[in-house]
């Protein structure tokens, strides 16, 4: 670790903020993308979070990431106690507040955890080694001769000489970058880590305590709304707002260009004010979705290679046998149970924003951009965030909120209603992929030849040795407004790799896990994944009963390897998941309770898209703007479980919010098969009428 | 929104006397006019479950509730089920235990059901417990502990 002050050239603006009056702060950096600099600040650019242990051994981390039900606030905490022998009661957890946190530019991807939470277990622990040394010194003795145990320091020959690791550090400022590789407490030693814990606010959220953005009140507050247009793509060509602004609960409608919005003492005032404009629009052209593959075909773009291998072109030829296959998946939305929702209050040439949003930092550049205010007057707060899902990423509500705000200076809360939260919001990319394929009079895959239109790249290289494989994404043009969601193209590119598998499996008549197997071998941690669900599942099936379908899937993703075997139920005129057996490996587990959590929720999530979701829409207008009309899975969809963490605890943390969801379109559409012997290309399954 | 009626109701046990719209929805009046904002608006055209309050032992969605019409009931909001030391219902207490959550959202609506499910049904079955909870959405698809916690909560009272 590089030693500094604080008096240092440049100073360290920022962080005076945090109030820290003493103690040892521990900053550390982030690989890559997630850099980022802050040079007026006299910040380096990869400080991208900072761990703090206070003179009363309490410890604060701070970082950007925002927790939306993933559980990473448990789990930091739990990872910053553990190395610094503390109790998890001893940390407190700062997030997503740029205005006390380093840069961050999102929570997405699975990141959090293989990213920030493996550089802050590397900061505890270089922390407690830094103390350690600074203990070992005071008392003149090598390093070997003092202990760290339960937040103290002491001279193992004579205990009585023990002080708290906060005491240590005399109450002076002490700050550390982290640098190398700090040693880590052994997991065999782990007090907290890998034990089940539950979510440190969990009291506040079955009492309702917990606040979410639209629970804030502050004193003024109003309530805001913005006029949309009747279809995509529609130009505002006139607005009458005479009626709206008399309405009795109106406090001011906003104009200004093609943004009409209305001000109002309630959220009954201001839909009341939105229906009292009288707009005229012009309506533009807009596809329907009947014709969406062949639009994708028309005007693909330029494709961009994701990987490619060998000669396809030439293996292709040269195969035993070949195989050609579209699959195709619909466009659906993400549907937090909580809405959008932003609460902005401008004053003078400062804005306050309490937003539920993943991007608390772009939060404050782009609301700081379009009131034309300093990014270091913006200070945004994500209390906890009632879902994302990857939904939550744009700005649209909190720019909507600052500009109702910045005509009347006061509060403004702007929540949108289901029905908008369903059309104005953007949705996961429908994605057309085709696979040509070849494989030898052995079985083996010798040429794998993907295209992938609209949806993009992740999860598009097979995991498995394909010596001439080409993987290509076609941008396309997209007639719905498209963006993240959970896992981003994941679930919609190992629908096709793995049905395509399947495909493959049963032609040559091998086994499916036995052909993943033969195809696993120069990824170790993949292969031990499928053998360690075929081992949970009792592979190869026994029982063969009609009605009954088992089906195959896997995926590496964020780091982590998932594998799952599914028993469906195949009716007349129903589809039941009705048992999932799933293996997962990511690295050490920090809190299995809450990795269990993800990983069947994300199943379940999954279901969704697989069995009914679709996002409809004609000439411009979603078909699909409430729960009825869009149904997403309920209680009923829940299958029976078997979840197994495959142990790897000496490999760093990976991502779990998204891996897990990868397999399920595949998963069920290849026990579809398996049932019926008719193969789905499509998705939602719903429609296939088996 | 222009009328004004005078409107007496009785929530966790405390009678409010307030002046507004009686047409308003309950969901509305709970969360800007008494502060209870522990009650959500996830869909307001009773599809999700989110706003489930209890009207004496009924579960109600209280989206679609004109405030006019829950006359002299009693209405219980999250706010109003733990003891007033502190102490958790027992559902509550097992929504934790089973961390039957992931965002929280959805979590107060879910327990009201659920208490109302254990008052009508004292040892109820897994498709009963489905039956009952189905028309609460879960984005995060908590719902095996969902149905754990319902499981849980059931033993508890059986003691």
């Amino acid at each position: 670790m590089d030693e500094s002050t604080t008096e240092k050239a440049g100073g360290l603006t920022r962080r005076e903020f945090l109030g820290l009056t003493g103690g040892l702060l521990v900053s550390f950096s982030l690989p890559g993308a997630a850099r980022r600099a802050y040079a007026d600040e006299g910040e380096s650019e990869d400080l991208n979070a900072w761990l703090h242990l206070g003179p009363d051994n309490r410890v604060t981390v701070f970082t950007g990431k925002v927790d939306m039900g993933q559980g990473t606030t448990t789990a930091f905490a739990q990872l910053a106690a553990e190395e610094l022998t503390l109790p998890l009661a001893a940390v407190t957890m700062v997030m997503g507040e740029p205005d006390r946190v380093p840069y961050d530019e999102g929570t997405w991807g699975s990141m959090s955890m293989r990213d920030v939470g493996v550089r802050l277990r590397a900061a505890a622990a270089a922390a407690r080694e830094a103390l350690a040394e600074m203990a070992a010194e005071r008392w003149g003795v090598a390093r070997e001769a003092v202990v760290v145990k339960e937040g103290r320091v002491s001279l193992a020959a004579d205990p009585t000489k023990s002080l708290t690791l906060g005491e240590l550090t005399g109450g002076k400022r002490i700050e550390r970058k982290l640098e190398g590789e700090p040693k880590l407490l052994p997991v065999e030693q782990h007090r907290i880590v890998g034990k089940p814990t539950p979510q440190l606010m969990s009291r506040d959220i079955v009492t309702g305590k917990q606040k979410f953005v639209g629970d804030l009140r502050p004193p003024d507050m109003l309530y805001g709304a913005r006029l949309y247009p009747p279809c995509y793509g529609a130009r505002l060509t006139s607005v009458d707002s005479s009626a709206a602004e008399k309405a009795p609960g109106t406090v001011k409608v906003v104009m200004d260009g093609e943004f009409v919005g209305v001000i109002g003492a309630s959220q009954e005032a201001v839909a009341e004010g939105i229906c009292q404009l009288k707009a005229t629009w012009e309506e533009p052209e807009h596809p329907s979705m009947e014709t969406l593959w062949d639009d994708f075909r028309r005007n693909p773009g330029n494709p961009r290679t994701a990987s490619e291998e060998g000669s396809v072109e030439k293996a292709l030829a040269s195969g035993a046998h070949t195989f050609t296959a579209t699959y195709r998946a619909p466009y659906v939305a993400h549907a937090p149970l909580e809405p959008h929702v932003a609460l902005v209050h401008v004053k003078g040439k400062e804005a306050t924003v309490y937003a539920a949003a993943q991007t608390p930092f772009p939060h404050r550049d782009e609301v700081a951009e379009a009131l034309g205010f300093d990014p270091k007057n913006v200070h945004v707060f994500v209390p906890r965030v009632g879902g994302g899902f990857g939904g939550k990423a744009q700005c649209d509500v909190a720019l909507v909120a600052a500009r109702l705000s910045r005509a009347v200076e006061r509060p403004v809360l702007v929540a949108q209603t289901r029905a908008e939260e369903f059309t104005w919001n953007y949705f996961k990319p429908a994605a057309l992929i085709d696979i040509r394929s070849a494989v030898d009079e052995s079985g083996q895959i010798i040429a794998w030849d993907c295209d992938i239109y609209n949806c993009g790249n992740r999860g598009a290289v097979p995991p498995y040795d394909l010596p001439n494989h080409r993987v290509r994404c076609f941008p396309c043009h997209s007639p719905l407004r498209q963006g993240a969601w959970r896992g981003l193209a994941g679930l919609y590119t190992t629908f096709a790799i793995e049905s395509h598998m399947d495909e493959l499996a049963r032609a040559t008549g091998q086994n499916p896990i036995a052909f993943r197997l033969r195809h696993a071998q120069g990824d170790k941690r993949l292969a031990r994944t499928i053998q360690a669900v075929a081992d949970a599942y009792g592979w190869p099936p026994k029982e063969k009963r009609p009605g009954l379908g088992i089906g195959v899937a896997c995926a590496p993703d964020a780091g982590s390897y998932v594998a799952e075997i599914a028993e469906v139920e195949v009716g007349r005129e129903t589809l039941r998941v009705k048992r999932v057996v799933v293996a997962h490996e990511s690295g050490l587990v920090i809190n299995p309770d809450g990795i269990t959590n993800q990983i069947q929720g994300g199943i379940i999530m999954g279901l969704g898209p697989t069995l009914r979701e679709e996002i409809r829409y004609e000439r411009g207008r979603l078909l699909t703007n409430s729960f009825a009309s869009y149904r997403i899975p309920t209680i009923h969809d829940t299958p029976e479980f078997k979840t197994v963490l495959v142990p790897n605890p000496d490999y760093p943390p990976k991502g779990a919010g998204e891996p897990a969801l990868f397999p399920v379109a595949a998963l069920v559409a290849n026990a579809v098969f398996d049932a019926t012997g008719v193969r789905v290309r499509e998705l939602p399954l719903s429609g296939i009428g088996v | 929104m222009a009328s004004s009626d005078t409107i007496t109701l009785r929530v966790n046990g405390a009678e409010h006397h307030l002046t507004t719209d009686g047409s308003r929805t309950l969901l509305s009046v709970l969360r800007t006019e008494l502060g209870l904002t522990g009650t959500k608006y996830g869909c307001g055209t009773g599809h999700c479950g989110a706003c489930t309050v209890l009207l004496d032992n009924e579960p109600v969605r209280s989206c679609a509730l004109p405030v006019s019409a829950v006359g002299r009931s009693m209405v219980t909001t999250i706010e109003g089920l733990a003891r007033p030391d502190g102490t958790l219902h027992l559902v509550q207490q097992a929504f934790v235990d089973e961390q039957a959550f992931q965002c929280g959202y959805c979590t107060p609506g879910a327990v009201l059901e659920a208490v109302a499910l254990l008052r009508r049904t004292a040892n109820p079955s897994v498709s009963a417990i489905k039956e009952a909870m189905a028309g609460h959405l879960c984005r995060c698809a908590t719902y095996p502990r969902i149905i754990r916690a319902v499981q849980a909560a059931a033993r508890k009272m059986a003691g």
